[in-house]
């Protein structure tokens, strides 16, 4: 039952001499002893690719490589700008960039710094779907918002009733706005709220 | 006489003793072999397995960068089953206490912690094997892996979920026209997403705006 901390299972495994990849050997199909090795020849690559890390060691998650966060943020800029200048399309395409950006953070960098960027950046993404009437993807894009961040995020709970009710889906458009008031009071919300219960109780 | 007075009190003991000795000893194998058939609370560690595979091969020795990512995966998993042990401990504690569990399944599950614990312990101490004080950190490290495939994951389901929503807007839009169409029998294609585009844009416009007073 309890695996004794010195008996090991010999994983059926071998290294490429030239590679240095860890592959399963040709008898083995287990999906997951595969999938397990995939992760961890990405790690070993991520971890060379970083020029910092000298000793092979991932660095404590205090610190992070600032060329990144700095592209990231110039990109959301520039976005930023695209939509003030009302080029929505544009706009999309930058926040899609940063967003591939963000993800391309190695793996041990604050976990809490990722989430950050990524709610801000797909909250964006989501108005400037919303400028083109894209509806449909500014929806999913407020839908991940929220998820990465509920509290102290009006703006993404006031997105997702807007695509729901400019969508016609009035008794969901309701659910997001209530639970978005859950986390606050605002009156932008409640205002939607209003009309959207407006709109209820005229079909009724 | 005096000759059985003392042999059969040491029959007695003997015999006694040695049915105490058979019947202890049976009983701990079966105990044993029951705790043993028991299923363990996790499934296969693969990450352990790969990096102790790893660290004992041979010919070609595995280079040290490889057994560290292989390490700092170990502890990934690790601290997955930590979350999960924590997760599941107080309530299973007060489901025993009310008796809606087994006893079994408590033995799995102190046995999956104990054994978790020796495992934090054995990856603490090849952490250090490899440098000096990388114990403080590797599990901090598995712990932003763990909460960043988290956020990767979320992140991958934005283009399907949308993929999803964008198929049946359309198909609605196409109904809304069709049954336009079968009722007037003009050519107003798309009537629904015309009536809403006015409105759409005077409300971006304002939501301009707030993005504009917030945008940092």
């Amino acid at each position: 039952m309890a695996q004794s901390s010195d008996v090991y299972i010999v994983a059926p495994i071998e290294m490429d001499p030239t590679t240095k990849t860890i592959q399963a050997l040709p008898s083995s199909s287990n999906p997951f002893l595969a999938r397990e090795l995939e992760a961890l020849n990405n790690l070993h690559r991520t971890l060379k690719s970083v020029p910092e890390i000298t000793n092979g060691i991932p660095p404590p998650p205090t610190s992070v490589g600032p060329k990144r966060s700095a592209q990231i943020e110039r990109m959301r800029q520039t976005g930023n700008a695209a939509f003030k200048k009302k080029n929505y399309s544009q706009a999309v395409d930058l926040y899609t960039l940063a967003i591939s950006m963000a993800l391309t953070r190695p793996p041990w960098e604050p976990s809490a710094l990722l989430r950050e960027e990524l709610q801000q950046l797909y909250a964006n993404r989501a108005q400037a779907h919303i400028g083109i009437n894209n509806w449909p993807e500014a929806l999913a894009d407020v839908n991940a918002s929220i998820d990465l961040k509920r509290v102290g995020n009006p703006k993404a709970h006031w997105r997702k009733g807007k695509c729901l009710k400019e969508m016609g889906r009035y008794e969901e458009a309701k659910e997001a706005l209530e639970f978005g008031l859950e986390f606050g009071n605002d009156a932008e919300l409640a205002h939607m709220l209003k009309e959207v219960n407006g709109i209820l109780s005229k079909r009724q | 006489m005096v000759k059985l007075s003392i042999i059969a009190p040491l029959v007695y003991i003997v015999v006694l003793v040695g049915t105490l000795a058979v019947f202890s000893f049976l009983y701990r194998k079966r105990k044993a072999n029951k705790a043993a058939s028991l299923e363990p609370w996790f499934g296969p560690h693969y990450s352990r397995d790969i990096y102790l595979t790893l660290l004992h091969q041979e010919n070609p020795k595995v280079p040290d960068s490889i057994l560290k990512a292989a390490l700092v995966r170990r502890a990934t998993e690790d601290v997955r089953r930590v979350v999960t042990i924590r997760q599941a401990k107080s309530s299973l504690q007060q489901l025993l206490q009310r008796g809606s569990i087994g006893d079994d399944l408590w033995t799995r599950f102190t046995a999956a912690e104990a054994e978790i614990d020796e495992e934090l312990k054995d990856v603490a101490m090849e952490a250090n094997g490899f440098g000096s004080e990388w114990s403080a950190s590797i599990f901090q490290t598995a712990n932003e892996i763990v909460q960043a495939t988290r956020i990767r994951e979320r992140a991958a389901e934005v283009a399907e979920q949308a993929a999803a929503e964008r198929a049946w807007w359309n198909e609605k839009r196409e109904r809304a026209s069709r049954e336009l169409l079968g009722e007037n029998n003009s050519d107003e294609d798309g009537v629904l997403v015309e009536s809403s585009g006015p409105r759409g844009a005077a409300r971006s416009g304002t939501t301009t705006q707030r993005k504009g007073k917030n945008a940092t």
